[in-house]
């Protein structure tokens, strides 16, 4: 251990060591057992590609690794060609960028109305006891059926019912990030020391002010706790959602299309985007958490 | 004020009326099913439909008044009966307006059709839970454990894995399931590497936290007894990692059967739940599909209920 | 400077014969039995005994946070609910209970936004208050970034801050180090003088409440009750030289007779 002084002022989390290194070596290592990863991974289907006569370009398995149309996991050259094809230009409807932003939008749109029905029932379910006793067990149970089981069946439904285009799928979404986020409200609304509500009735507070001044600040950060969790759940739900509905844009889509057409290629950059799409999202929610409870000591 | 007077209107109704109120709203309800099964679906549906709503009102009374007190009854009754009678008002509701099946099919017809395809819904069943879902948990959980063991183990493993532990578990199943079924088959080996990828995110995440939630009063306490590592493992940090890994084990476990059945969207040999929802939504045979979702519903609660009683009697050695 | 005080002066806080009986599982608990006590206005009266003496009970019965179940309680003229709706007492408790998302002024502003107080006077009000606990400079921190201490010292400037006609405080200090809840003992006491309240004050420290207070009501447990009542005679102002008076040992010990009297 290594004890050089350090200012006093420096918050207590910029005193440890940072994590970039050991992060940056791994990301090394990774780059490193890619290459010997990829080649195995591909040399196969390459010898089986050459076996049965097809003039790839190249004499042995190994070397045609890197060459074959539909890799399992594609070469460097490959990835390179594969993003610019599929992010160049950022906005146009083919590319994977602004199908992204769709289903980023979406799933957001639906996360903030999960957010207002959660509050309503989660505040009936501290409300009435009764209320409480009928459904929660339900609620409870409902986090862990496979809600997005019903997604395609729900996306045909509203189909159905003349509701189109981004609303379906933000419905969706947000039908898949309520149950955890009224869970999590209702755990916050509950949240307050009984002191703190003792007090409020030394000041004859009323109901209302109870509820606006002590249940909700308390309970905002059991929402964003929720908020995280759901936000992956609901990115699943928009994309399940656009795979089973006839849909335009959206990341849900770029899959099915590129599912059907076999394009392993365009499925590794789909997958890199969806991936950083959800990272995109948490990180959102936190950056939000942060600035919304900006009271709270730092982690 | 207003709660109290609520209150002191509700209470000459309180005592005994909750489970007679709950049997007329069922009755009820059963009895508007049963009439309209009996003919082809009514010219005017509204009037069913203010029965029903009545209906509901009464049992909504009874459902309030079932819920005072503390008995075992006040608890599972109010829960039991809502459900029961949400299924009964759906039957009604559906039958008057004689919604398509391959709309909404009405309970009873998803009853049939679950006891009509029993065996096809269990072999669904047997390669999303058992193929899928619970071989990956536990190899997602094995994995994890020893990721986790490792990294507290050597710290730049911890910090270096960590991290990316953390971002990864934000990622859509969804993205990584076409990459995985491509790469590994149509089979259901792929969904079970499906699963255990998104089960190894939590389970190294909390074991690692769990691993060193250990009291340092405790730590030093063990080594003021100059005990070897290996006793202060068993003795401290295991026990109090424990908690940690078993929050971890009861959330992947509903993770587990759902991911395992979003993976089948993606591509199977024909075989499991999510296989079975998926083509089945394509030909509007909906019944069918809430066959399915019961199934997987009951796998899902059972399952979680499984993995909650395991902590609770592992916890109480402990 | 005490309120001067005469016989005339009608009782703030009146217990008549008050009793209170929680339901337990295995029966009753008898929390306090048949208590009788005269508050005057201005007084600072120290309630102590051991745990289950029913004190905090008794603080509990006149800020209307519960019912007796026996007797009677006029507090400020009228029943503990009318003092309560009339707001006229700030509670203190034993945590701080400040809310973690407001800043120090906010909490301290707390009940006046509760009460509607119009806008323009309740941040001049809640700066004065903190002014008197000597918490001016910390007005945009968040309770996290205070010691304990400070804590309880913004949760006393909030109970003052719509200017009741009592404080009530139960335990206020209890989780303190000794160094600085004879700090807080001192500045209470100047508050109690510059502001004139009457203080109903719940310690189980025998010198805090010879040190404040200018009546001591001893109680017991099992069941709760009033086993004396000792008038403090030492001089106002006090100060630290105040815990070297003989009388204050005399005072001390004359408490510890009584609590021992109540035990055996």
């Amino acid at each position: 251990m290594t004890t050089a002084p350090t200012p006093t002022t420096l918050p207590r989390a910029a005193r440890r060591p940072s994590n970039l290194f050991p992060m940056l070596g791994v990301a090394l290592a990774a780059l490193v057992l890619y290459w010997p990863l990829m080649l195995w991974a591909n040399s196969g289907q390459a010898a089986r590609s050459l076996a049965s006569g097809a003039d790839l370009g190249c004499k042995t398995a190994l070397a045609c690794a890197t060459q074959l149309r539909n890799p399992v996991i594609p070469a460097p050259g490959q990835f390179a060609s594969g993003f610019t094809s599929l992010s160049v230009p950022p906005l146009a409807p083919t590319s994977a960028p602004y199908n992204a932003l769709v289903t980023g939008g979406e799933t957001l749109l639906g996360l903030a109305l999960a957010s207002v029905l959660g509050l309503v029932l989660a505040t009936l379910l501290v409300r009435s006891r009764s209320f409480e006793r009928a459904t929660l067990p339900w609620l409870v149970a409902s986090q862990t059926v496979p809600i997005v089981a019903l997604a395609p069946m729900l996306a045909v439904l509203l189909g159905q019912y003349g509701v189109q285009g981004f609303l379906p799928k933000a419905i969706i979404a947000a039908y898949i990030a309520f149950f955890p986020i009224a869970i999590g409200m209702a755990q916050g609304l509950r949240s307050p020391d009984p002191l703190q509500l003792d007090l409020m009735r030394t000041y004859r507070a009323s109901p209302a002010q109870v509820f606006g001044l002590l249940q909700v600040p308390a309970s905002l950060p059991y929402l964003f706790t929720s908020l995280k969790v759901a936000a992956t759940a609901a990115l699943v739900g928009s994309i399940v959602a656009e795979i089973s509905t006839i849909s335009f844009s959206g990341l849900g889509k770029m899959l099915a299309e590129n599912s059907r057409a076999s394009d392993t290629v365009a499925l590794w950059v789909i997958m890199i985007y969806g991936a950083a799409l959800g990272i995109v999202l948490v990180a959102l929610i936190g950056g939000l958490e942060r600035l919304v409870t900006r009271w709270r000591p730092p982690a | 004020m207003t709660q109290k007077n609520v209150q002191a209107a509700a209470l000459p109704l309180r005592s005994g009326f909750g489970l007679p109120l709950l049997l007329i709203a069922a009755l009820g309800l059963l009895g508007l099913s049963v009439l309209l099964a009996g003919q082809t679906a009514p010219a005017v549906a509204w009037p069913w439909l203010v029965g029903v709503v009545a209906l509901l009102l009464v049992g909504a009374v009874g459902i309030r008044q079932s819920a005072q007190g503390e008995t075992p009854l006040a608890r599972i009754l109010p829960a039991a009966a809502t459900l029961i009678l949400a299924i009964l008002a759906a039957e009604a509701v559906l039958r008057a307006y004689a919604v398509p099946t391959g709309l909404i099919p009405t309970p009873s017809k998803v009853a049939q059709s679950l006891w009509a395809a029993r065996n096809v819904l269990l072999l669904d069943a047997y390669y999303t839970f058992v193929l899928e879902a619970l071989l990956g948990f536990v190899v997602g959980t094995l994995a994890g454990l020893g990721l986790a063991l490792l990294a507290v183990r050597f710290r730049m493993l911890e910090r270096g894995v960590l991290p990316y532990a953390a971002l990864l578990s934000s990622v859509p199943i969804v993205a990584l399931a076409p990459v995985i079924i491509k790469a590994a088959g149509l089979g259901w080996p792929s969904k079970t590497i499906i699963v255990a990828i998104t089960v190894l995110f939590p389970v190294v995440i909390n074991a690692v936290r769990g691993l060193q939630s250990a009291q340092p009063m405790h730590l030093d306490l063990m080594h003021s007894y100059a005990a070897s590592p290996a006793q202060t493992f068993r003795e401290v940090r295991w026990p109090s990692a424990l908690p940690f890994i078993f929050t971890a084990l009861r959330v992947s476990s509903t993770l587990a059967l759902i991911n395992a059945i979003v993976a089948e969207f993606f591509g199977t040999e024909g075989h499991g739940l999510g296989f079975r929802i998926q083509i089945e939504v394509g030909r509007f045979g909906l019944d069918i599909v809430w066959a399915a979702i019961v199934v997987a519903s009951v796998i899902g609660i059972s399952f979680y209920l499984l993995i909650s009683a395991l902590e609770r009697y592992v916890l109480r050695r402990n | 400077m005490t309120a001067p005080r005469s016989p005339s002066d009608t009782p703030i806080v009146s217990v008549r014969d008050l009793s209170m009986i929680f339901p337990t599982p295995g029966g009753q608990t008898v929390a306090l039995q048949d208590a009788n006590l005269q508050i005057m206005p201005g007084e600072f009266i120290s309630l102590i005994g051991p745990s289950g003496c029913g004190k905090t009970t008794l603080l509990r019965l006149m800020a209307d946070l519960i019912q007796p179940t026996g007797g009677e309680l006029l507090v400020n003229g009228g029943t503990p609910r009318k003092a309560r709706e009339n707001r006229a007492y700030g509670y203190v408790f034993q945590a701080p209970a400040l809310m973690e998302w407001r800043n120090v002024l906010n909490n301290v502003k707390l009940p006046l936004d509760v009460m509607n107080t119009p806008k323009a006077q309740r941040d001049s009000r809640a700066r004065e208050m903190l002014k008197l606990v000597g918490l001016e400079k910390f007005e945009r921190s968040y309770p996290w970034q205070l010691s304990g201490g400070m804590q309880q010292r913004v949760s006393i400037a909030r109970a003052l801050a719509f200017d009741p006609a009592m404080l009530f405080m139960d335990e206020p200090f209890g989780a303190l180090d000794e160094i600085t809840r004879e700090n807080l003992n001192l500045e209470l006491l100047r508050l109690w003088r510059e502001t004139g309240k009457t203080v109903v004050f719940v310690t189980h420290s025998i010198s805090e409440a010879v040190f404040l207070s200018t009546r001591v009501v001893v109680m017991t447990a099992r069941p709760g009750k009033i086993e004396g009542i000792v008038d403090i005679g030492l001089p106002h102002p006090r100060s630290d030289d105040s815990r070297e008076d003989p009388r204050f040992f005399e005072y001390a010990t004359q408490i510890r007779e009584l609590l021992k009297k109540g035990h055996s």
